[in-house]
């Protein structure tokens, strides 16, 4: 049962990837920037307009769908970010649990136990974070990096759809789609490899700082 | 001597230099490093050099692969890994590859209530199902859920993800490609232990053989072209005792043999009569057999450093020879045969015995030094001394009773030594000045003895730049701090390091603690394995429990059948012990963590600390965190060994004092006159002071063996001034005499100055002080002591 071996492997994915999907999720809280008027809106024309937020905070509700259950997965909790890479996901509901980004080093907190680790020792999860990492702060090099990024749709109302570059990963995480519109993200769906998905909508709360 | 007693001397010779010959043949002869690590006072030291010399760390090879593209390095280190792991010379071979692992997960998911921190009663209650249930699904949905999905029906309270937790060190390597990169440089790294001890240099040089020959094959056939370009580098305590060994075995052959060549090129100087000059080679081979006998008998193997400070006895051995040669000559034409060796055993024997008893207790102190390797060389040169002496003594009366034909250059040397011996007092107010400004220099700089036992380590800067990089990659601890644990048996050792962990734990938590590493993680105590089984519920109970605990839930009770299965057989299981863990990674991580007793030592856990991120280790909060639990004690590695050095230096620093004691005590007892020792001591403390001072001024970290030099030092020095002292009472000197003590000077400065270009730090710290200090005390001496009439400084001068 090679999926048994890997939670042992050193990297260690498990422990660390549960947390991943919530960390796509990121894009919330960014502040509404300015018009970006565009014929054809890109991904150079994307990340200028996100990387002009700083920080932000917001809540999320997120849904995941997973074949062997018999009903949907939800929970929900706040995120915050602040440039240039921090990032928070504290779920609140049904379960408190915290997730800390702080450039390479992960910190998961959940009940009395808190566990650190470091980020680019494990690739499944440095790909979702670099996911948002990158989205939020509009870093371009980021994205390209890891992903095969393309962007549709207007600076009003765009779609930002991102699959893994690494075959291997794609087992893990299929691909990554992001709505928002103007610099906020509102929505960020993950596809897993084994067709499981969650939806995570998110709802920017007021006091951003631009 | 009568011709019987002549003839009793040289069988008896003959004898011992068989036996001797015969012991050298069979000795074991070593060139490793515990050597240079003190031999140690207390039982917990004992443990830490045990585990320096032979425990896991010694064992750790680092391997990177440089050149080349990412994929290429990655390729090769998959390749390069799979190999090593199929040579059976490595207890693990880890390159970032999850497929090794496998044995390992299975182990963990058939083990798992066993192995689990989080078994409890509590967990098993419905409140404590609910929320190990809600944990596992909340994984559901996210990239872990693949993991946990296929056995999820059957571990729906995740405690192999638990279990995975608890092993996730706080600092892995990156990974890229599938493999440990560097996080600072282009370069794959592989970290493993090889089977073979730490001690064992031989099967560590054929373990480092496998890496280099298994590279060169995944080279040669590279997977892409170009991957030919790919370079290996190696570290590690096994690389590092290899190396040493090599460059020790060269250093002694590279020694013996300049040594023996300026040897023999004085002694052509001298004497210009090769019967002379295999005369003279006598006592020294006698000697260095005598002391390679007697190390090996002592000691049960001879250390390649013993044998490279043997060329040390070669210079002082030759002085007896020297001595002998130059002045058992015919006192005068009309003299009887008898009489010349007669004559030399009456007036110089007694000198050279003096002599000779002054470096023997300058060489008693390396005995009592504390560390192997000295005491090693103590005995090799105080058997070597008195062997050659003896032969000097005994042998040469019978076989060289007029001493030597050849002449040499020896009159001009003599007259040149007259000259210098007229000249030299003139510069009394130089030396005594140099002397004041020695001891003005010693007060005003800092104390330059804070010499550190890394510095007696013959490893080369560049190997540990590299080693210290690849350590970065892997995030392997140094030489950090641990906290050591020790009981009666398996058993005690592994529940002791679980009361510590608990308390680690919580340090753990509170963010001071990055992390650290038990044994009984991998394997938990007999009595926590049954206590976790003992909390497992039986199958009704489990099932009640289960229908309230998943109520409204996603996951219904009725599909977690295989768990309340799983969970009666796990009941029913006896505790695994260390041999269940065989052909899984978890056994060699429990090995190095767990060192075995025997009737001698206890059985010891060893928790390794891990500093929380961006914060230093504060050992005092972990010593008060553990405090109360027997046998626990926080060991701070580097800060040990510091003590551990400091204390033999303070150790030493007595012995030094003692042995210069006794060297006083005996000139004194000798010279039977307060002036007559006051003016022989003098040069000598003048020469080590001024030693000392330049050796100060030149920013030299000081410590055990330049203490042991200036002893030395002090015992060699005083055979000249004893010798000025000698020539001062004597109506007549001539040439000769002088020419053998300048000769017998240059011996020494010679062979200890070769020391002193030695790479072997030891070596080097002894040759850099007792070199230029018995110059200086011969220089001091011929200025100081001699009469100060210029012109005649012995009176009436007999030409030769």
């Amino acid at each position: 049962m090679p999926t048994r071996a890997t939670a042992l492997r050193p990297e260690r994915r498990a422990f660390v990837t549960r947390a991943a999907p919530g960390l796509v999720a990121l894009g919330a809280g960014v502040a509404p920037g300015g018009a970006v008027a565009a014929a054809e809106f890109d991904l150079a024309q994307l990340a200028a307009l996100l990387g002009r937020v700083k920080s932000g905070e917001a809540s999320f509700v997120e849904k995941r769908r997973v074949e062997m259950l018999d009903r949907t997965l939800e929970s929900s909790g706040r995120l915050s970010f602040r440039a240039p890479d921090s990032f928070t996901r504290e779920t609140l509901k049904p379960r408190h649990e915290k997730l800390e980004v702080n450039g390479n080093v992960l910190t998961m907190s959940l009940g009395e136990r808190s566990r650190t680790l470091q980020l680019d020792s494990s690739p499944e999860t440095a790909v979702v974070v670099e996911a948002i990492r990158g989205t939020l702060t509009g870093n371009r090099d980021a994205l390209e990096r890891f992903f095969d990024a393309s962007v549709s749709g207007s600076a009003g109302r765009w779609t930002l759809d991102l699959v893994p570059r690494d075959l291997r990963l794609r087992g893990q995480v299929a691909s990554v789609r992001v709505f928002g519109r103007e610099s906020a993200v509102r929505e960020v769906q993950v596809l897993l490899g084994d067709g499981d998905r969650s939806t995570m909508t998110i709802e920017p709360l007021a006091g951003n700082a631009p | 001597m009568t011709a019987g007693r002549r003839r009793v001397a040289v069988a008896a010779w003959l004898v011992g230099l068989g036996a001797a010959i015969a012991i050298a043949v069979r000795a074991n002869y070593v060139a490793d490093l515990s050597a240079f690590l003190p031999s140690a006072p207390t039982p917990e030291q004992a443990v830490l050099l045990d585990q320096l010399r032979d425990g896991a760390a010694s064992r750790l090879v680092l391997v990177g692969i440089e050149g080349g593209s990412a994929n290429e390095r990655a390729a090769a280190s998959k390749r390069l890994g799979a190999a090593l792991r199929a040579s059976g010379r490595f207890a693990s071979v880890d390159n970032g590859d999850s497929a090794p692992w496998q044995d390992a997960g299975r182990f963990v998911f058939a083990h798992r209530y066993a192995l689990s921190p989080a078994v409890d009663a509590a967990r098993f209650t419905s409140d404590g199902l609910r929320a190990a249930i809600d944990d596992t699904l909340s994984l559901l949905g996210t990239p872990a859920g693949s993991l946990v999905k296929p056995i999820l029906l059957r571990d729906p309270t995740g405690e192999t993800l638990r279990i995975a937790e608890a092993l996730t060190p706080a600092r892995a390597p990156r990974s890229e490609d599938g493999v440990w990169v560097s996080r600072v440089a282009p370069r794959a790294v592989l970290v493993m232990t090889t089977r073979a001890g730490g001690a064992d240099l031989d099967g560590q040089e054929q373990a480092l053989a496998t890496i280099r020959a298994e590279f060169a094959k995944v080279t040669a056939a590279p997977a892409k072209p170009g991957t030919g370009a790919l370079r290996l580098a190696v570290s590690g305590a096994g690389s590092f005792g290899v190396a040493a060994r090599e460059r020790i075995k060269g250093e002694v052959e590279r020694l013996a043999t300049v040594g023996s060549v300026a040897m023999v090129a004085l002694l052509w100087l001298a004497f210009a009569s090769l019967r002379s000059l295999a005369i003279a080679a006598l006592p020294v081979a006698t000697g260095v057999l005598a002391g390679i006998a007697a190390v090996s008998l002592g000691f049960g193997q001879v250390h390649g450093m013993t044998l490279g400070f043997g060329t040390t006895l070669i210079g002082e051995g030759v002085d007896y020879a020297i001595y002998y040669l130059i002045q058992a000559r015919p006192a005068g034409r009309d003299a009887k045969e008898e009489g010349a060796a007669g004559r030399w055993l009456r007036d110089s024997w007694p000198t050279v015995c003096l002599g000779l008893f002054t470096s023997l207790i300058g060489f008693a102190a390396l005995v009592f030094a504390g560390f192997p390797g000295l005491a090693q060389l103590g005995v090799f040169s105080i058997a070597g001394l008195s062997a050659a002496a003896a032969t000097t003594r005994f042998v040469f009366p019978v076989i060289a009773p007029h001493g030597t034909p050849g002449q040499g250059l020896r009159a001009r040397l003599g007259r040149f030594m007259r000259r210098g011996a007229a000249l030299l007092p003139r510069g009394r107010p130089v030396f005594a000045a140099l002397a004041v400004l020695a001891v003005a220099t010693l007060v005003a700089l800092p104390s330059p003895w804070h010499g550190e036992l890394a510095d007696l380590s013959p490893i080369a800067v560049a190997d540990l730049q590299l080693d210290a990089a690849l350590r970065a990659d892997v995030g392997a601890p140094d030489a950090g701090t641990l906290v050591a644990v020790s009981a009666g048996d398996a058993a005690g050792a592994l529940a002791a390091a679980e009361a510590v962990g608990a308390r680690l734990d919580g340090l753990v938590d509170a963010g001071q603690l990055g992390g650290y590493d038990s044994p009984a993680r991998f394997l938990p105590s007999p009595a926590m394995q049954r206590a976790r089984l003992a909390a497992l519920p039986d199958a009704t109970t489990l099932a009640t429990r289960l229908a309230a605990a998943t109520e409204g839930g996603a996951l219904p009770a009725t599909r977690l059948a295989p768990f309340v299965d799983d969970v009666q057989a796990a009941r029913g299981a006896l505790p695994f012990d260390r041999g269940a863990l065989d052909g899984t990674p978890l056994a060699s991580a429990v090995d190095a963590l767990l060192l075995r007793g025997d009737g001698a030592r206890p059985w010891r856990a060893l928790l390794n600390l891990q500093p929380a991120e961006g914060r230093t280790l504060d050992a005092d909060r972990v010593r008060a965190a553990i405090a109360g639990i027997p046998g626990a004690q926080v060991v701070r590695i580097k800060a040990e060994l510091d003590a551990l050095y400091a204390r033999y230096l303070e150790q030493a620093s007595w012995q030094a004092a003692i042995g210069a004691a006794a060297v006083v005590v005996l000139l004194g007892l000798h010279l039977r006159r307060w002036r007559r020792l006051v003016a022989v001591l003098l040069p000598l403390a003048a020469a080590v002071l001024i030693v000392l001072a330049a050796l100060a001024a030149s920013g030299a970290a000081l410590g055990i063996l330049h203490l042991v030099g200036l002893l030395l030092t002090i015992a060699i020095g005083s055979n000249y001034a004893l010798f000025f002292d000698h020539l001062r009472q004597k109506a007549e000197v001539d040439e000769d005499t002088l020419a053998s003590l300048l000769l017998a000077n240059l011996t020494t400065v010679i062979s200890f100055g070769l020391l002193a270009t030695s790479r072997i730090p030891v070596l080097h710290a002894v040759g850099i002080v007792v070199a230029p200090g018995t110059l200086l005390c011969l220089l001091l001496s011929a200025a100081f002591i001699a009469r100060a009439a210029p012109g005649e400084p012995y009176g009436k001068i007999r030409e030769g």
